[in-house]
């Protein structure tokens, strides 16, 4: 079944990432000569703002959703460098993630709990996925939107 | 330069922490791409020796695991994608002149192919977490449309 088009029926529609909820589709829509991420609520396709991904980030590709949409990574752009790009829906933070020198970032894929990050490099003409930590760096995303506590007890 | 790309964006630049042991085990794996993560798991696509499969890697144990039925000498896989359990996979793979996209359960070692309609022709595909949903880009009449698939 095709998936609600946003008012986009007219553009390439590309790069599908579903939320593990269900709730949430992002998505990469080609227009006005660059490639730009959405991201839809599901089921009925509304539109649903973005605070960082704006058109001073394009072109986007490879978007990735955490389980309940906290977290949606995407492959952006810098001026011209390409890098990697998280925006916490729930902070209204952007993390940005420079890549080692040399390669250039094709494809992403960000765990359901955001756990890691796999990331498929180009080097010198040649493709390879590399895996990293996110621990450090994000909050889990698990599902029914549990959050772990930090040390001590909740007050 | 790149300070102030990311002052640009609104953020400051974080450093990742690379995973050593699968990195490896991917680096000797030959070529790798189209990755898609679930929480224990690493489906990608690998090459060696001009042939590409699927691979499935747990990430606690840091190897393979068997995917019997899935990988064929005369397939060629284009996209490939897991649910957050390692239970189910989605696959766009080309087979005899055509583009086809499946659903292989892993318990079972079943293949199932999934029919698109309107006819398209499938490219990229995603899993979603919890294994009951999927969404593929699809190509009709020349342009590139998102296709969402309840599964039982």
């Amino acid at each position: 079944m095709p998936a609600p088009n946003a008012g986009f029926g007219g553009s390439n529609r590309a790069d599908p990432a579903l939320s593990g909820d269900g709730r949430w589709l992002a998505s990469v829509i080609e227009q006005g000569g660059t490639s730009r991420v959405i991201l839809q609520s599901q089921p009925g396709g509304a539109l649903q703002p973005l605070r960082h991904l704006g058109p001073r980030t394009t072109p986007h590709g490879s978007p990735s959703l955490s389980w309940n949409g906290r977290y949606l990574a995407v492959l952006a752009s810098a001026g011209e460098r390409r890098l990697i790009a998280i925006e916490d829906r729930q902070r209204g933070s952007l993390l940005r993630l420079p890549l080692p020198g040399g390669s250039q970032p094709e494809r992403l894929s960000l765990a359901p709990d955001a756990s890691r990050l796999a990331v498929q490099l180009q080097q010198q003409g040649r493709r390879r996925v590399q895996l990293f930590s996110l621990r450090a760096l994000l909050e889990p995303d698990r599902p029914g939107g549990i959050r772990e506590l930090g040390g001590g007890l909740a007050p | 330069m790149l300070l102030l790309a990311a002052l640009a964006m609104g953020c400051q630049p974080m450093a990742l922490q690379p995973l050593p042991a699968i990195n490896g085990r991917l680096e000797q794996a030959g070529s790798s791409r189209e990755p898609a993560l679930g929480d224990r798991w690493l489906a990608v696509i690998v090459g060696q020796g001009g042939r590409e499969r699927v691979e499935l890697l747990d990430l606690e144990r840091g190897l393979p695991v068997p995917l019997p039925g899935l990988n064929r000498a005369d397939a060629q896989p284009v996209s490939v994608s897991v649910a957050a359990a390692g239970d189910r996979l989605a696959l766009v793979r080309q087979l005899e002149g055509r583009t086809e996209l499946v659903l292989y359960r892993r318990s079972v070692a079943s293949l199932q192919l999934l029919r698109i309609q309107p006819e398209g022709v499938p490219r990229r595909v995603q899993l979603r977490a919890d294994g009951r949903q999927l969404a593929v880009e699809v190509s009709r009449q020349g342009l590139w449309q998102i296709d969402l698939f309840q599964l039982p």
